[in-house]
Order: C-alpha cells, then sequence, then structure tokens
C-alpha cells in the first residue's frame, strides 16, 4: 500500500463493518452466562444456570411450580429442536434431489418454454415469505390437510428447491461440456455420465445447496409459523413464541448454541471447499 | 466435382473398402440472427485402415462439424457415414467404435490421471487387475509413466495433451479423432508430439483423422490431406500432391507460401508451355494440354525460384531479405512491374542485401497451372 492514510481508513472501516455484523451476537453470547435473572443489561456475574435449565439440569432447589414449569418448558424446547431437526433432513433431501435434477435437465437440454420453466422455478425464492406462507396455509386447509411435520416439509420445499436450483445452476454453467462428450465418446452412458462424471463434478455445487437448504429450513420463521400445527412447533416458532411472553435469559443460551451450531456447518461448509480446491 | 472423386482412393476396385466412407454429409445450424449457416455442404470423404488423414481448413470451415458428425455428437441433415460398410447413424456416440482426442482435452478433473486413461475400459467392466495393467502400459506408450496418482490439474499441457491421447487409445478404436490437439502446445513440443503421434499411429495401425488449421503441421503428419473450404472439400491429395500441384487457387494459397501470376500461353514447346504475364515476364511450365493464347495460373514456390547470372530470367531488386537459419527468404520486385515475388535461397557468401539486383531463374519442371479457370 503506498498510501498509509488510505490504508488506515480502509482497516477502520473493515474493523467497523465486522463490528456492526458480529457485535449483536457477541452480546448475546455474553449475557447468556449473565447470572443475573431479572435485569440482563446489568452483569451480575458469571454462570451456566441457563445452559443448564435448558436441559431440564437447573439445581432442583425452587418451589415444585417453578420446577415444573423448567421442566415443561425444556421438553418442549427439545422437542421443537427434534421437529426442526426432522423437518430440515427431510426437506433438503428432497429439495437436492429435485433442484439438483431440474438444473441439470435445464443446462442440458434444449426444449420449448425452457425459459419460462426456469422463471417459474426461481420464482418461489423471490415470492414474499408472508404471501407463499398465507397461500399455503390455505392450500393444505383447503385441501383438508391436518397441519403436522408433513405440511412444514412440503411447505419448505417449494421454496428450498429453487435455493439448491440456483446454486447448482451456477455450478454446471462452469462445466465444460465436452467432459460428458468425452465421457460418452469412450464408451459411458448417459446414466454412467451422470453418475461417474457430472454428478462429482456437481458435488461441491449439490452440497453447497444442501447446506443452504439446511440452514434455511432449519431457521424459517414466517412461513412455518402459518403452516405449523399445535404438535409440530419447530425451534425458531418456539423461540418466537417464548420472546412474545418475555425474554428469559435461557433465549440467550439457545441462541448461543444456535450460533455455535451455525459455526461449525459453515466450517464444514468452508473445508469441503477448500479441499475441493486443493487438489 | 471430378477433381474430388479423382483425388479419393480406388481401392474398391481392389476389394478393400474404406474403414470409414462419408457420402454428401449435409448439416446446416440455425444462427441466433435467424439465418442458417451451412457448416457442411456435400462433403465426401474416405479414410483407409492405417491411413492418417488431415482436415485442413481456415476456421470455420467445418472441420469440427466433421469430426462431430462422426463422434455421433452431431446428427447429419443429409447424407450417410459408415464404418467398416456400417451406416453408424443410428447408433448413439457411446456405441461408435470411435475415440476421439478433443481440442480442451476434456480430461476428468475429480479423477487420477490413472482412472482417466482408464475410463473407458472402466465403464466396460474390465476386471481391475487388467485394467491397472492396460493403464500401466498406455502411460508408458505416452512417455508419462508414474503420473499415474497425479490429477489432470498437477500436469503440463503437453502431459496433459498425452493422457488425452493415452486415454482414448486404451480401448483400441479403429478409428482416432484428433480436433487441433497440438494447437494449445509450444513450437517445441508440438514438433515434438508431431513425430510422436505419427509413430504411434503407424505402430498401433490405426486410422487417424487429424484436424488442424496448421499447414506444416498437415503437411508432414499426413499420409493424405484433405483441404476443406466453406464446407466443401476442396481438394484431396497426399501431402507432395497438394503442395506441389494444387487445384485451385485457394489451396495453393492455404497450404504453403506461394507465388501466383496470371499468365497467356504464348507458344507450346513439346512438353513445354511459354507463358508471358501482362508485364512481360515469361516463364515455363509443363504444358498440360494447353492452346496457344489460353490464359493459365502459374504456381511457382519460393523455393522453385534461384538466382541466376546477371541477364537470364527476371530482373528485380531485392526489397526485402529476412535470414532464416540455412534459408534466405527473400522478396523481389521484378523491373518490369508486378507483384513483388517471394524467393528462399540457400544462405552463402553472395547473399544479397535488401537494394541488390538480382535476376531469378525457375525451375520449369517445378512450375504449375491452376486447373481452374479464373
Ligand atoms: N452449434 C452450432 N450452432 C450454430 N452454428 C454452428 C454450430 N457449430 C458450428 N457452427 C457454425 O458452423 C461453421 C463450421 O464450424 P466448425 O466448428 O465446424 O468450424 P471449424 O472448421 O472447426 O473451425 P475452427 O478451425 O475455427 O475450429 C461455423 O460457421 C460455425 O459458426
Ligand atoms: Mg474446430
Amino acid at each position: 500500500m503506498r498510501n498509509p492514510a488510505g490504508w488506515l481508513l480502509l482497516t477502520a472501516l473493515s474493523l467497523l463493518f465486522f463490528a456492526f455484523i458480529y457485535a449483536p451476537l457477541l452480546v448475546i453470547v455474553g449475557y447468556s452466562f449473565n447470572a443475573n435473572p431479572v435485569n440482563m443489561m446489568v452483569w451480575d456475574g458469571f454462570t451456566l444456570d441457563w445452559y443448564r435449565g435448558l436441559f431440564g439440569l437447573r439445581d432442583r432447589t425452587g418451589d415444585a411450580l417453578s420446577r415444573a414449569a423448567y421442566v415443561e418448558s425444556t421438553d418442549q424446547l427439545l422437542a421443537a429442536l427434534r421437529n426442526s431437526l426432522i423437518v430440515a433432513a427431510c426437506t433438503t433431501a428432497i429439495s437436492t434431489v429435485i433442484g439438483t435434477a431440474t438444473a441439470i435437465a435445464l443446462a442440458r437440454h434444449r426444449f420449448r418454454l425452457r425459459r419460462l420453466y426456469e422463471g417459474l422455478m426461481l420464482m418461489p425464492m423471490m415470492m414474499p415469505d408472508i404471501v407463499l406462507g398465507i397461500g399455503l396455509l390455505i392450500f393444505f386447509v383447503s385441501l383438508g390437510m391436518q397441519l403436522s411435520l408433513l405440511t412444514i416439509i412440503i411447505g419448505h420445499c417449494t421454496f428450498l428447491t429453487s435455493y439448491v436450483f440456483i446454486v447448482v445452476q451456477a455450478r454446471i454453467a462452469g462445466i465444460d461440456p465436452a467432459l460428458e462428450e468425452a465421457a460418452a465418446d469412450l464408451g459411458a452412458s448417459e446414466w454412467v455420465t451422470l453418475r461417474k462424471v457430472l454428478l462429482p463434478q456437481l458435488a461441491p455445487g449439490i452440497l453447497g445447496g444442501a447446506l443452504l437448504a439446511f440452514v434455511i429450513s432449519m431457521d424459517d420463521l414466517v412461513i412455518t409459523y402459518f403452516i405449523a400445527g399445535t404438535g409440530s412447533t419447530t425451534l425458531p416458532v418456539f423461540i418466537f413464541g417464548m420472546i412474545r411472553r418475555g425474554v428469559k435469559p435461557e433465549i440467550n443460551a439457545i441462541a448461543t448454541l444456535i450460533i455455535l451450531a451455525s459455526v461449525l456447518i459453515a466450517a464444514l461448509g468452508l473445508w469441503l471447499r477448500s479441499r475441493r480446491i486443493d487438489r | 466435382m471430378t477433381a474430388q472423386v479423382r483425388g479419393l482412393r480406388q481401392d474398391g476396385a481392389a476389394g478393400m473398402a474404406a474403414l470409414l466412407e462419408i457420402r454428401g454429409a449435409r448439416r446446416s445450424f440455425a444462427t441466433p440472427e435467424g439465418g442458417r449457416v451451412t457448416a457442411l455442404d456435400g462433403v465426401d470423404l474416405d479414410v483407409g485402415a492405417n491411413e492418417f488423414v488431415t482436415l485442413l481448413g481456415p476456421s470455420g470451415c467445418g472441420k469440427t462439424t466433421l469430426l462431430r458428425a462422426i463422434s455421433g455428437f452431431e446428427a447429419l441433415d443429409a447424407g450417410t457415414i459408415r464404418l467398416d460398410g456400417q451406416d453408424v447413424a443410428p447408433l448413439p456416440p457411446f456405441r461408435r467404435p470411435v475415440n476421439t482426442v478433443f481440442q480442451s482435452y476434456a480430461l476428468f478433473g475429480h479423477m487420477s490421471v490413472a482412472r482417466n486413461v482408464g475410463f473407458a475400459l472402466e465403464v466396460r467392466g474390465v476386471p481391475r487387475a487388467e485394467r491397472d495393467r492396460a493403464v500401466a502400459e498406455a502411460l508408458e506408450k505416452v512417455g508419462l509413466a508414474g503420473f499415474g496418482a497425479r490429477r489432470p490439474a498437477q500436469l503440463s499441457g503437453g502431459q496433459r495433451q498425452r493422457v488425452a491421447l493415452a486415454r482414448a487409445l486404451i480401448a483400441r478404436p479403429r478409428l482416432l479423432l484428433l480436433d487441433e490437439p497440438l494447437s494449445a502446445l509450444d513450437r517445441g513440443l508440438r514438433q515434438q508430439m508431431q513425430i510422436e503421434l505419427k509413430t504411434l499411429q503407424h505402430g498401433l495401425g490405426i486410422a487417424f483423422v487429424f484436424v488442424t488449421h496448421d499447414q506444416e503441421e498437415a503437411l508432414t503428419m499426413s499420409d493424405r490431406i484433405v483441404v476443406m473450404r466453406a464446407g466443401r472439400v476442396e481438394q484431396t491429395g497426399t501431402p507432395r500432391e497438394i503442395y506441389r500441384r494444387p487445384r485451385t487457387r485457394f489451396v495453393a494459397e492455404f497450404v504453403g507460401e506461394t507465388n501466383l501470376f496470371e499468365t497467356v500461353v504464348e507458344r507450346i514447346e513439346g512438353s513445354q508451355a511459354r507463358l508471358r504475364t501482362p508485364e512481360g515476364l515469361a516463364f515455363t511450365a509443363p504444358a498440360r494440354g494447353l492452346a496457344p493464347g489460353a490464359r493459365a495460373t502459374l504456381v511457382l514456390r519460393p523455393a522453385d525460384f534461384s538466382l541466376g547470372a546477371a541477364g537470364a530470367g527476371i530482373a528485380g531488386r531485392v526489397e526485402r531479405a529476412v535470414y532464416l537459419g540455412q534459408d534466405l527468404h527473400l522478396l523481389v520486385r521484378p523491373e518490369a512491374g508486378g507483384p513483388a515475388i517471394r524467393v528462399t535461397v540457400r544462405d552463402g557468401a553472395a547473399a544479397p542485401e535488401p537494394g541488390a539486383k538480382v535476376s531469378l531463374v525457375h525451375d520449369a519442371d517445378a512450375a504449375h497451372l491452376l486447373e481452374e479457370a479464373e
């Protein structure tokens, strides 16, 4: 850098930028260890109570009523987490398969209305969540479907397929079609070419799309809020409900755990990507 | 058309059918602008077993399209392609007994070199041990023994090219198609690969159809050259025929450096024709049945000229002299006028400088008259 003042400005801007993004997260992490149960803005010493509470381990010295309340909310929390994981896993699997297949079909075959097809694939992503949520709710109700995990999975698939599609499509655009021709030239049928050449080449894109779908599914509140039944609360919906009843310190602990999980998933993604590039 | 037929190998009578037989191949494409381009406009081509045939022509003349039609990636609008006498039209690419070395090599980046090379055998379900043996042998043959564990990204351009070659050859195709495989290589490597390819082709007994737009490459490697122009075959013949007896002005100008003179036949003396250009330059060439007064285009290669004693031949002044190792390339402007003449002479003690007066004599036997009427 030839210009020290410019360099300083650039560094300061970058620092500010990252502070702006990460400060709220750090605040939450900090407060999750704050012992003050009433006002979490006031630091009252370090504690792991809220984490213990989440897992029903909080020392049971309190009165029977509050103890029962804790255990109940912990059970609900874990149930919500389990629901979220089930939904995210199913949704990821389904939308990854459909999104990938569609991306391949659109990239490798010419047919009429291809453009329209592509537009229709991308539309759900552009659609406001609230519209999608209401639409799905009315749709399920008019079909007479009970709101359940199944309706959440169907609902998530409608827009997550778009995300997988767009990620895989970007990857496929960078793959030389001559590779598939070379495979065919060497005697590989379309199926073998797909399995041995195209899919391995696409793998980073597919994985990226799947991770994205998983994370978005775990995170979705608005759409899920409309189509989750009473027995099928997901984690975001549960947390949202908790906050409406007042911000409890446990929420900070939940948020911190979620941040930790997200960082792990992101690190996994980055690691997989760097491994691809190395070889 | 007659010349095209004459250029083909007439071995049908001897009983041996050509390995590859293309008749009347046509293919046109719709362009985004709404028009149509004709990439193949009635191509006939025969390739014998173990023959090295080069498709030579300027960019866009249909060479790649023809190769893709043979390998099955492009369907013909009209015409037939026969391999071993069998029409291949109904066969998808993966069922055709033809392999290709792609211009971009198209190596599989996610596989090791060894797995790339063994791909054709893997697809056929050849057992592992046998495959490994064949791969080692193939890598050995292209001088890449010990490179099997690498990834294509870890190889140089020339090494990748050889992997592509080994991969295409491992299934022992009867016919190998090569689309400008050497165009990405530097000059030295390119010449080395030319020799290696030729040796390999000869040793394996495989027929090669080789695409290039480098005329020097075509001349040094081919058994036969097919000169293409705008979707048609302009001329077919041995490198010597193409170079020495081009049929058209296009072929004469495309293959090698050349001097063309528009001449009129003055008189016939035995088998020799005396010719004169409008500027008054006099030439002698094999008569080839021409009558006095006929117009003819004369082809003389730079090496067909030599420097004569003063007063003999064409008097001119050296405009430019380029020294190229043993040879000296001269551009000589005739005193009588007309376009400058390109001359190649051996470099010697009497090398003329720019501005020097020289007289050029030509080898009458090497002179060639174009068939086509201008
Ligand atoms: N898929 C296609 N769609 C439209 N036009 C095409 C297509 N493929 C080839 N063409 C056109 O057909 C003509 C012949 O193309 P081809 O690729 O066979 O040329 P080539 O002789 O291989 O040229 P080069 O030496 O530049 O590789 C060109 O005018 C090209 O623009
Ligand atoms: Mg080409």
